[in-house]
């Protein structure tokens, strides 16, 4: 680690700080995403509560299908830390 | 369900405890960061070819080993099949019913519910299997500064939805099926006539939106397999390999493994319904 010249070093700091703000960013949207269509599940099984299998089944389709973008981050922040 | 345990069980429970404790007392100092996180082993068999005569050989290993166990699980099942299902037939009737019913929940027509089946379910098996395997010790071999690390069950088992070769030529195979299933449901022109709708300024549009389908579907899984993994590698390395790792294990590649296996044989029937249904 010692023998990086001034810029290499820069270059290496700043490839973190682009993966950690890179992650944190990208995983406010599925957050919310995710957290409302929690919310609403819970008041559906709450409405039906004999419904509650397939409420969560569909629910839990939902959530991986909100939370694509996270992984688009995920995917980035992951080529910052490992290829480029 | 009740859990009794004997004396036995109790007395043996303990002994394990004990010796898991020291154990891991000994090993805390001893424990690094495993090499070649992310790294995968890429032999080049063609040079001339560059990118395209590339093989990762893991990926490939493990793809043949798991047809091998599908194919090893469902093949006696198939030969003979009972009225009366054992316990092994009806737990595969229950998976692939399961299927049956959201395949014909989104398409309509009668003829195309079975050829869009075998394909989701075919997905749904290879995949699910792949993805659990990831919640096993077993063989993983990666690239280090020394040559290749092979690790005996010391790490789990490769897989190969964690690599984005296999998700990205699942996802582009369902992307030209589900475009060959909606020619031979609606016909050339009416198909061709998809593309220009509502008007033809909607063009490009609608191709970077069919072109978008497999990129985030193949990330979808590559995302959460090989994130999931790497994440368990991480973090159980922060805790010295101490109790967490299993139930790591257990959430990432049970649990995240047979919801992502489900959501993608289920987008592969929604994008191909998408294409199929008159709109």
């Amino acid at each position: 680690m010692s023998d990086l010249t001034m810029a290499e070093a820069i270059r290496e700091g700043l490839k973190f700080l682009a993966a950690g703000v890179c992650m944190g960013i990208g995983a406010i949207g599925p957050g919310l995403g995710e957290g409302h269509i929690g919310a609403h599940a819970m008041d559906a099984i709450a409405r039906q509560p004999e419904l509650a299998g397939p409420i969560v089944g569909r629910m839990l389709l939902a959530d991986a299908v909100a939370e694509s973008t996270g992984l688009y981050s995920l995917v980035v922040a992951l080529i910052l830390l490992f290829v480029v | 369900m009740k859990v009794t345990l004997t004396r036995g069980d109790k007395i043996f429970l303990l002994i394990f405890f004990v010796v898991y404790a020291v154990v891991l007392i000994f090993e805390v100092p001893s424990v690094q960061l495993p090499e070649g996180i992310g790294e995968r082993w890429i032999v080049d068999l063609i040079p001339s070819w560059g990118i395209m005569g590339r093989v990762n050989p893991m990926t490939v290993i493990m793809t043949w080993g798991i047809i091998v166990i599908v194919l090893g699980f469902t093949l006696p099942i198939a030969r003979n099949f009972k009225v009366v299902p054992n316990r092994k037939q009806a737990f595969l009737e229950y998976i692939l019913n399961y299927i049956y019913q959201s395949t014909q929940d989104m398409i309509t027509q009668e003829n195309l519910v079975r050829p869009v089946f075998s394909i989701a379910a075919t997905l749904f098996m290879f995949i699910v299997v792949s993805n659990v395997l990831t919640a096993f010790p077993g063989v993983q071999i990666v690239p280090t500064s020394q040559g290749l690390k092979v690790s005996l069950f010391t790490d789990t088992w490769y897989a190969p939805t964690s690599d984005l070769n296999t998700n990205a030529t699942y996802a582009v195979m369902v992307l030209i099926l589900s475009h060959v299933f909606g020619i031979k449901a609606k016909g050339f022109k009416k198909w061709l006539k998809g593309w220009f709708e509502p008007t033809p300024l909607m063009f490009p549009l609608n191709l970077i939106g069919e072109l978008a389908k497999p990129i985030s579907h193949s990330l979808r899984l590559f995302g959460n397999i090989m994130g999931g993994g790497i994440l368990v590698l991480i973090v159980s390395y922060l805790i010295k390999y101490a109790f967490l790792p299993v139930f790591l294990w257990g959430f990432f590649g049970v649990f995240v493994g047979i919801i992502q296996a489900m959501v993608f044989s289920l987008l592969a029937i929604a994008y191909i319904s998408a294409q199929v249904e008159e709109g």
